[in-house]
């Protein structure tokens, strides 16, 4: 089971300098709420964006992690 | 039997395209329900394919959108996202845009 601190040091490892908050969903430790304010957006779709979260957390989507919420931004 | 040249071909035959759980009419889950009503209320006319309607679509739809999840909202032969992106989008106006420039061309 991912702690929202393990998802959190997960992503942001692939968002150097960029602001990166998890929350649990639903208390179960696989529904997770991800908001991250990166430059490295800049110029990229949304669904690139999302993409991006999706590759940091690769070998966990679908197994510890069932569901994920992405809010992205540019500073 | 679908792979992802097909979906590719569906996708650029298509102004508007969305692989979903059900049909346009019935809508087999919430966030596939959510996305074709956000498209509906544009008012174009848009395909939507049941990815229930044979099991080889959805692992040639993650093939070639490589994104994991349904629905998947194509508009002019472009991935936009699923139905939070899309939401997202028409409240910022980004998905009308979209939408006129795929009925444009």
């Amino acid at each position: 089971m991912l702690t929202v601190e393990a998802v959190q040091a997960m992503i942001q490892r692939a968002f150097p300098g960029g602001r990166v908050e998890v929350s649990d969903m639903t208390g179960t430790s696989d529904h997770f709420e991800v908001e991250v304010v990166s430059e490295l957006f800049e110029g990229k779709s949304r669904i690139d964006q999302h993409k991006m979260i999706h590759a940091a957390v690769a070998d966990h989507l679908g197994g510890a992690i069932h569901a994920l919420k992405i809010k992205t931004r540019t500073p | 039997m679908w792979n992802s040249e097909k979906i590719q071909e569906v996708v650029e035959s298509n102004k508007i395209v969305i692989f979903a759980k059900g049909t346009k009419l019935m809508p087999m889950c919430g966030f596939s329900q959510h996305a074709i009503a956000i498209v509906g209320r544009l008012g174009k006319p848009f395909e939507v394919v049941n990815i229930f309607d044979d099991p080889s679509i959805r692992p040639a739809l993650i093939e070639y959108s490589k994104w994991p999840t349904t629905p998947q909202v194509f508009v002019g032969g472009e991935l936009l996202g699923g139905s939070d992106i899309v939401e997202e989008m028409m409240k910022d106006g980004e998905l009308q845009k979209k939408v006129e420039a795929a009925f444009a061309g």
